[in-house]
């Protein structure tokens, strides 16, 4: 574990330095007493990267990336197996539960589904009022007057109307909304986003993503975008990490990964997208096979199994994520040549 | 109008003021309540009545005293009678020649009375002379009121040794004097011993003479009091104890769920048995013994809502915006557990009330003569052929306010489900 | 499984007024209204809308599978036959072995206690019972291979497989009693997009070889482009537009499709920089806008929308248009656009 200290900057809002997510599987009692090992699921196995105040970082990847549970990580929702996670400075592992619960004032989350994440019995105006009774129970008098002010910020008027409905009685665009007041109502710092669109309608999630862009410029938040969706990546996110089986394969500025991907999967995914153009087809072939499983990944470099570039060298080492232009990165023995 | 309905601000402006009062008018309780009619559709009635009936039953536990007629525990009326029977009229027959006015010239030790035996003569002399007693002793005289009975097998034998002189006075039911007398010329009737009730009793009477109408009303009471504080008190120990087990898991879990599942296990009646029995009779016992009966049901149901809600992922947001695991508990997890609970309790109370008669029955309840359904039930069993009525109403009372208790404990849950005011 | 002879008559259903409406507690809700258009055979036809478009239950609706509160009317006339007229007997010969579908959700939609050769060996043995117990599994055997799932994973349970091998099972299933038109209803919403890209190339390659027709309903206006030659959009239970997807594509003509395209993502860099904004929601089903559905919110409202809903008409060769832009009433103030050929 390292110290929060090394790579700051007053930039740098979130660091997270090789951070390890394994979950393992109960394997039942016998096997256990018998001594046997338990398999774990390496949800995420190293991964390293900061992120900057004020910006929106991406988090791409496929089911098994190992995307969501590095957004709990660092939110301190989850404990990691190994890593550490700095918030402003600040080890999540070295504080107590108690500073922790205080700490989530300034970091908060929206969620994927907003009917399941809301109460089903709690009213709007109380749920989102209750990250100010936690955090500021001493100015109970405000908090009515702040959570109707907070409604109307996001787009939802009459304020007053929808303070009193219960989540079920608005429509799923609205939810979200909902969703997205209670997270801003202590006034975070970081928001940590889980695929916040998907569950809307399409002609929604253009007014959400405005929602979040100009929230965004108001309260002066940073984003912990994640996302499978990378056609919506491109209209938020500043700069993005691409992930594959609990690596991350590519970190950069959004231009540059979208211009020039530098590892075969971010090619592999970016060609698979579709474009909403029918002239614009796609050419390009995809990679064999799927993605393996978690708890077994391929030796050396995890992708090498379906890589139309991959030699022997990839099968036996790792690769590094290392810098191949200014702020650029990919893990790939053969990232030059994507140049 | 459903919520649906209102047009979208985004679209069509802000709504006026007036809109939204209306609206939040319309999630009041009682509104819902009517607004349920529409849900339930024809059953809407059922639920209104079974709602009636119980607040009927409540009231008349609550106060017997208006609605019963008699004292439940004293003998008003002749034995066995039944419902709606108009109790016969007594006589006292005596010689014409002995100049006798009334039971009180031929009602001292050395008098010799005479009945039928097996009849309710017998009981008719024994209240005319304890009528006497009364009468002195509010006079503030001293006499000594204590005829020997005299039994025969027929009313002939009986007016026979009237003639005889071996008797003073013979006690027979009014209806049948006029005939006999025909025969027996030397005789009269010397007065009546007990006027007829008049009325009847609607109920009839038990074994004892005791209103059977009147034990029911006040039964009610019993069986409300046990009923309601039984599953006050299991709700009370099993609900938090499920509700701490589901959230905090581990071995504290583990053992919880092993006692549980081992009082759950028993037959409920053994075990209220054995409890009641190692306990003693009395109110307070029964009540205990019943409520232990129940607390693994309350255990189980709520651990098992807790373990599903605690999954949900509301209950995670709640732990992102930062609230202490109590506060979890309380404000998120509680809400989303207790409408399960409702159905459990109302279904409780009904149990109960069948158990603690249960356990009357057999005797390890209540005292014998409390005025309660299960020893009602209990006592008239034997006279299932001859007098149907002992256990029938009080059956039918148990009955009834059991369903009474489910039916507006299930609707009750669906009032309480804040998805109704979808409508 | 030869390839298709193209017969004359290229449509294969052709379906005409058809009309949904589902009992519910808050009243009847018409989740698909006067509905008419064709499938031609060895085409894909994309049928793309919202939430509450009613576009899965134009899927159930074809297939017949409609809950009993259903209540359909209509003409479905599939290969000359009117399919709204076949008793139970008929429809269970109909669904499987002319139409088949597969659903969104792999996990569920196969028996997780039935190998993966007998889900297809069954299909045949119920559809074609004269079939030889051998001939179906080497039947089996072959189409599962030329689908890209090795031979060696045909006895493995569902379980085994990933969810895109699921998916390919469903194909497996409709294909191998030959279907006519499959429906894949939200088929490759669930999955990862390297596996729905090459579900999309699968889909391609059985209709070159077969000469399938392909129904895919989705949400995803980029899966449509990319996939089907043909396009229909759906709004609030009604289709709004339909055509070939080079010309829905590049001139919208509905004002939804139009809103609706400018606000789709697009992931190239250079391309549409800013989504657009659709005001207002889709409506509910129950109280649906008197006149055309979508007037709320549309930037081209005239008067006559609010009152009297247009129809779907032809306004050039394979193009059909659900607006009063470009259908004449005499009541209407502004003039008809006519559509470029």
């Amino acid at each position: 574990m390292s110290n929060c200290n090394e790579h700051s900057g007053m930039e740098t809002l979130v660091d997270v330095q090789n951070l390890k997510k394994w979950f393992p599987i109960q394997k039942g009692i016998l096997s256990a007493l018998s001594g046997r090992k338990i398999d774990y699921v390496r949800a995420v196995d190293g991964v390293s990267f900061h992120i900057r105040r004020g910006e929106v970082f991406g988090l791409a990847g496929e089911s098994g990336s190992g995307k969501s549970t590095i957004g709990r990580c660092v939110l301190g929702l989850e404990k990691p197996t190994e890593g550490t996670i700095c918030f402003d400075e600040i080890n999540l592992a070295k504080i107590s539960a108690e500073e922790l619960r205080r700490l989530r004032r300034r970091m908060q989350v929206i969620y994927q589904d907003p009917l399941a994440s809301l109460n089903p019995r709690m009213r709007i105006g109380e749920a989102i009022m209750q990250g100010l009774k936690i955090h500021y129970p001493d100015r109970a008098a405000e908090h009515r007057d702040l959570v109707i002010d907070m409604i109307q910020r996001v787009g939802l008027t009459p304020p007053q109307f929808y303070y009193e409905k219960f989540p079920h009685q608005i429509s799923g665009g609205q939810r979200q909304r909902v969703v997205i007041a209670r997270a801003l109502i202590t006034r975070p710092e970081l928001i940590l986003a889980d695929e916040p669109i998907a569950m809307a309608d399409v002609s929604v999630r253009a007014l959400l993503l405005d929602l979040m862009i100009q929230l965004k410029k108001e309260f002066n938040l940073t984003y912990l975008f994640i996302t499978h969706d990378l056609a919506t990546a491109k209209y938020i996110c500043d700069r993005i990490g691409i992930l594959y089986l609990g690596k991350m394969v590519e970190v950069g500025s959004l231009e540059s990964v979208y211009q020039k991907p530098l590892h075969p999967y971010t090619q592999a995914l970016l060609a698979a997208v579709p474009v909403p153009d029918p002239h614009k087809r796609r050419k390009k072939e995809m990679p064999r096979g799927e993605i393996p499983n978690p708890i077994n990944p391929p030796s050396g470099c995890r992708f090498h199994p379906r890589c139309p570039f991959a030699t022997e060298l990839c099968k036996q080492e790792e690769p590094e994520l290392r810098e191949l232009e200014p702020g650029h990165f990919a893990a790939c023995h053969y990232a030059e040549q994507f140049l | 109008m459903t919520a649906q309905m209102t047009p979208n601000p985004e679209v069509e402006g802000v709504l006026t003021t007036e809109q939204w009062r209306r609206d939040l008018d319309r999630v009041g309780f009682v509104r819902r309540l009517l607004l349920a009619r529409k849900w339930y559709g024809g059953d809407w009635w059922f639920v209104v009545v079974s709602a009636i009936m119980l607040i009927f039953v409540i009231i008349v536990g609550v106060f017997p005293q208006w609605f019963a007629p008699y004292n439940p525990r004293a003998e008003v009326g002749p034995a066995l009678l039944a419902p709606g029977e108009v109790p016969l009229g007594y006589v006292l027959v005596t010689r014409g020649d002995a100049n006798v006015t009334g039971l009180i010239d031929i009602a001292q030790p050395s008098n010799n009375i005479g009945f039928v035996v097996g009849t309710p003569a017998s009981q008719a002399l024994r209240d005319a002379v304890n009528r006497l007693k009364e009468e002195a002793r509010e006079a503030g005289q001293t006499a000594n009121y204590n005829p020997r009975p005299r039994r025969y097998q027929t009313i002939e034998d009986g007016l026979q040794a009237l003639q005889e002189n071996n008797i003073d006075g013979f006690i027979m039911n009014q209806s049948d004097a006029e005939a006999a007398l025909a025969n027996f010329p030397e005789l009269v009737i010397t007065g009546g011993l007990t006027e007829a009730a008049g009325k009847g009793f609607i109920f009839g009477t038990n074994q004892i003479g005791q209103d059977v109408f009147s034990r029911i009303i006040w039964g009610t009471r019993i069986a409300l009091i046990v009923g309601l504080s039984s599953a006050v008190v299991a709700f009370v120990l099993g609900v938090p104890l499920g509700l701490i087990s589901g959230f905090v898991g581990g071995p504290v879990d583990r053992v919880l769920t092993l006692i549980m599942d081992s009082l759950y296990s028993f037959p409920s009646i053994i075990l209220a048995l054995s409890i009641a029995a190692v306990l003693g009779a009395g109110i307070g016992n029964i009540i205990v013994a019943i409520a232990v009966v129940y607390i693994p049901t309350y255990f189980r149901i709520v651990r098992g809502q807790v373990l599903s809600v605690k999954e949900e992922l509301y209950v995670d947001a709640a732990r992102s915006l930062g609230h202490r695991s109590i506060e979890i508990l309380t404000r998120y997890i509680f809400p989303n557990v207790i409408p399960s609970v409702v159905i459990i309790f109302s279904v409780n109370v009904s149990d109960a009330i069948l158990t603690e008669a249960g356990l009357s029955f057999l005797g390890l309840g209540l005292p014998p003569d409390t005025p309660d359904w299960g020893i009602d039930l209990a006592r008239g069993q034997d006279y299932l052929r001859r007098a149907w009525w002992l256990i029938t109403f009080p059956g039918l009372m148990v009955s009834l306010v059991t369903l009474s208790f489910s039916m507006l404990g299930e609707s009750l849950s669906e009032i309480l489900n804040p998805r109704l005011s979808e409508l | 499984m030869e390839q298709k002879t193209v017969k004359d008559n290229d449509v294969l259903l052709q379906i005409r007024n058809l009309n949904v409406t589902y009992k519910t507690r808050f009243g009847p809700v018409s989740a698909v209204e006067d509905i008419s258009f064709d499938i031609k055979r060895g085409e894909i036809l994309g049928l793309v809308g919202e939430s509450g478009s009613g576009k899965s239950t134009m899927g159930k609706a074809l297939m017949r599978m409609l809950p009993r509160s259903a209540k359909v009317t209509g003409e479905m006339i599939f290969d000359g036959e009117d399919v709204m007229k076949y008793n139970e007997d008929q429809l269970r010969d109909f669904r499987g072995k002319r139409i088949s579908m597969i659903f969104q959700d792999p996990m569920t939609s196969l028996n997780p206690v039935q190998r993966i050769s007998d889900h297809v060996v069954e299909a045949i043995e119920v559809h074609e019972p004269e079939t030889k117990k051998e001939s179906a599994l080497k039947r089996a055997r072959t189409l599962i291979e030329r689908l890209g799932i090795a031979r060696r994973r045909l006895p493995d349970f569902p379980h085994q497989l990933s969810g895109g091998m699921r998916q390919r099972v469903m194909i497996g299933l409709g294909l191998v009693l030959n279907a006519d038109l499959i429906i894949a209803d939200e088929a490759t919403t669930s999955l990862d997009v390297i596996v729905e890209a090459k579900l999309v190339d699968q889909f391609r390659q059985i209709r070159d070889e077969f000469g399938v027709s392909l129904l895919v309903i989705t949400h995803n206006i980029a899966l449509v482009a990319e996939l089907c030659d043909r396009v229909a959009v759906m709004y609030a239970g009604q289709i709004a537009e339909i055509g070939p997807v080079e010309q829905v594509f590049d001139n919208p003509l509905h004002p939804y499709t139009k809103g609706l395209l400018k606000s789709v993502p697009n992931i190239r860099l250079d391309e549409r920089e800013e989504l657009y904004k659709m005001a207002g929601e889709p409506p509910s089903l129950t109280n649906p806008p008197s006149g055309c559905r979508f007037h709320p919110r549309c930037p081209f409202v005239m008067d006559i929308c609010h009152r009297i809903d247009p129809r779907l008409d032809e306004v050039a060769p394979g193009r059909m248009v659900h607006c009063w832009l470009y259908e004449d009433h005499p009541e209407k103030e502004t003039p008809t656009i006519e559509v470029a050929q």
